[in-house]
């Protein structure tokens, strides 16, 4: 006769947690359950974070200038990649150059194609902009094309490349009633301008001419200016607004002010919801735990009885409860992933937010709910175990 | 020697004092209700009482924080209770390998540890039954086991509380013989509870238990 020789506290843990499959399956789904939420908020925040982080970086400028009232719509822009339009006069070019403490600016006017009207492509902002002064889409033009646009050229942000079937060939393109050639797609900027066209501001004459736009002579539609260094921009912003009448400004911490403020308010659902489930998990494990207190105070009398120390009583238990919790966690860790990657994009809110998660933004969310997982698992279950360790053995003993 | 339960007082053994040799064998006596299991738990150390000493080598047990206790109940007492103890989810095998499990790492490697478990198994007549499950055993076979768990650790003390309780007359035999044996060739003390005069004639010394107070035949 021949035994095998491994038999452990983890070996009677695992055998325990067999004995009722259907409860321990229970408890592996609510921790599951819990830590797939945590993750799912978790990976939504940190996206629009990032997203708003990134587009005010990635334009590079200290403040926006935009007609009067149209912040909203210059956000949904940039942001969002909504396509809106918004003018105001030329002249305040000039008058910029009198505000103290600029040290560049450029200015875009945003044009919007209507399918079937004016363009043949699909509707979108079009932006043309100044090459001279041009510090927000030049870095990447320069990357991709090596050369000035032309006249008659366009460049297409990368999601619109999509639309338009702009890849290793070039594409003619009819925008306002001008034709032009798309000569090639900019890198993703992570911003809204990814679902833009870029053409020259040269061009806006052409497109005045056949009349096929909203925009009238002398108009543009957002200035973007770099303050000195050591100059504080929201002073300069102020300075503006004083000095030009008719724009408002937006400085670079403002940008996604509005997307900020209701994802606020959702972070504070999102916590709120998360505590309640956080607790009602708590509970859960809790109840079930203090079950299996009573239900095991006999086989533990036994155990005391033949030489368990207290501390072989929480290990066994311990062992348990981290395997429902690290199992459940491993299991909501992925079903968490898996949803923010799908379920995320439909809504609003980042269906045109341009960035996606980092992988060591993933790893970090999915390692905080991991061990959120366990450890509220544990949480649960420290009361029953305290009181089943501290059982008299022949008092567990007579229970029965 | 007092203990409490709930709220309750109990008087389990008055005005005794029972000294123990090695390789005693002794049994106690008595009618249900007069203290016999209680006097076996406090020497086990399975309870504390309010009251009283006892002392083993010269030590009191009931001194002992809860880990001395544990180790004193692990290493020097082997306990056979009255009622079926085995656990009902672990095999023959872990149900044998349990105080093993108790013991401090390394106190005897894992292979020694099976072996030994593999002979007690062989000394109770079971060795075929060792990855049953207690339900498909009889009460008499449990009883067998749970016999051969409490020598797992080669204890000096075993308290057997009705040890032959389900058994039948030959295995009754049969058992009282393995408890010699092991009294008379590895000097293991004994103290049995017994109803069975029969038995307690077997014994060295025998003791009854009447209303919480011991005397000696």
């Amino acid at each position: 006769m021949t035994m095998s020789t491994s038999f452990t506290l983890f070996s009677i843990a695992i055998k325990n947690l067999r004995r009722k499959p259907l409860r321990t399956a229970i408890l592996v789904f609510a921790i599951g359950m819990l830590v797939s939420a945590l993750i799912f908020i978790l990976s939504f925040v940190k996206r629009v974070d990032s997203a708003i982080t990134a587009t005010s970086d990635r334009l590079g400028a200290d403040i926006i200038l935009v007609p009067t009232g149209a912040r909203g719509a210059a956000e949904d822009v940039l942001l969002e990649s909504r396509v809106k339009s918004f003018y105001m006069s030329r002249s305040v070019l000039e008058k910029i150059k009198k505000v103290r403490g600029i040290d560049a600016f450029t200015e875009q006017t945003y044009l919007v194609s209507i399918t079937g009207q004016c363009c043949d492509v699909p509707e979108t902002v079009v932006v043309a902009f100044n090459q001279q002064t041009d510090f927000i889409i030049t870095p990447w033009l320069h990357k991709k094309l090596g050369r000035r646009l032309q006249r008659g050229e366009a460049l297409v942000g990368e999601e619109s490349a999509l639309n338009i079937s702009v890849g290793l060939t070039d594409v003619d393109g009819i925008l306002f009633g001008n034709i032009f050639k798309m000569v090639g797609v900019l890198d993703r900027t992570g911003t809204g301008l990814d679902t833009a066209i870029f053409i020259d501001e040269s061009n806006i004459e052409g497109i005045l001419t056949k009349g096929k736009s909203a925009l009238k002579p002398g108009q543009i539609s957002i200035v973007f200016i770099k303050v000195k260094s050591g100059a504080d921009p929201v002073v300069v912003a102020n300075e503006i607004e004083d000095s030009i009448i008719e724009v408002d400004t937006v400085t670079r911490k403002d940008i996604g002010r509005s997307v900020l403020s209701t994802l606020r308010d959702l972070k504070r659902v999102f916590v709120a919801a998360m505590l309640i489930v956080a607790l009602l998990s708590v509970f859960l494990v809790w109840t079930v735990f203090s079950a299996i207190a009573n239900e095991r105070s006999w086989e533990i009398g036994i155990m005391r009885a033949i030489g368990a120390r207290e501390g072989h009583i929480s290990r066994l238990f311990f062992i348990e409860v981290l395997c429902i919790g690290c199992v459940g966690s491993v299991l909501g860790v992925a079903a968490g992933t898996t949803a923010s990657v799908l379920i995320i994009k439909n809504f609003m809110l980042l269906k045109s937010v341009a960035t996606d998660l980092t992988v060591p933004d993933r790893l970090l969310i999915a390692l905080l709910s991991f061990v959120a997982g366990t450890l509220i698992c544990v949480a649960g279950a420290l009361s029953p175990i305290q009181r089943l360790k501290k059982l008299e053995p022949l008092l567990a003993i007579k229970e029965e | 020697m007092r203990y409490t339960v709930g709220s309750q007082e109990i008087t389990a053994v008055r005005g005794a004092a029972l000294a123990i040799e090695q390789g005693d064998f002794i049994s106690i006596v008595g009618h249900s209700g007069s203290g016999k299991t209680t006097l076996l738990s406090l020497i086990g150390g399975i309870i504390r009482p309010t009251g009283g000493q006892v002392l083993y080598e010269g030590a009191d047990i009931c001194a002992m924080d809860d880990d001395g206790l544990s180790h004193y109940r692990n290493e020097q007492i082997g306990f056979m209770f009255q009622f079926a103890s085995l656990l009902p989810r672990l095999t023959v095998r872990e149900n044998l390998l349990l105080p093993a499990v108790f013991r401090p790492r390394q106190a005897e490697p894992a292979d020694a540890v099976s072996r030994k478990a593999a002979e007690l198994l062989r000394m109770v007549g079971l060795e075929d039954k060792i990855n049953a499950y207690p339900a498909q055993l009889s009460g008499g076979q449990q009883r067998r086991v749970a016999i051969a768990r409490a020598f797992m650790n080669r204890p000096a003390l075993i308290l057997a509380d009705e040890p032959t309780g389900d058994l039948d007359e030959a295995t009754e035999q049969e058992m009282m013989d393995f408890f010699t044996a092991m009294n008379r060739t590895e000097g293991t003390t004994f103290v049995m509870v017994t109803h069975n005069t029969d038995l307690a004639c077997r014994t060295k010394r025998r003791l009854i238990m009447q209303q919480g107070a011991l005397r000696e035949e």
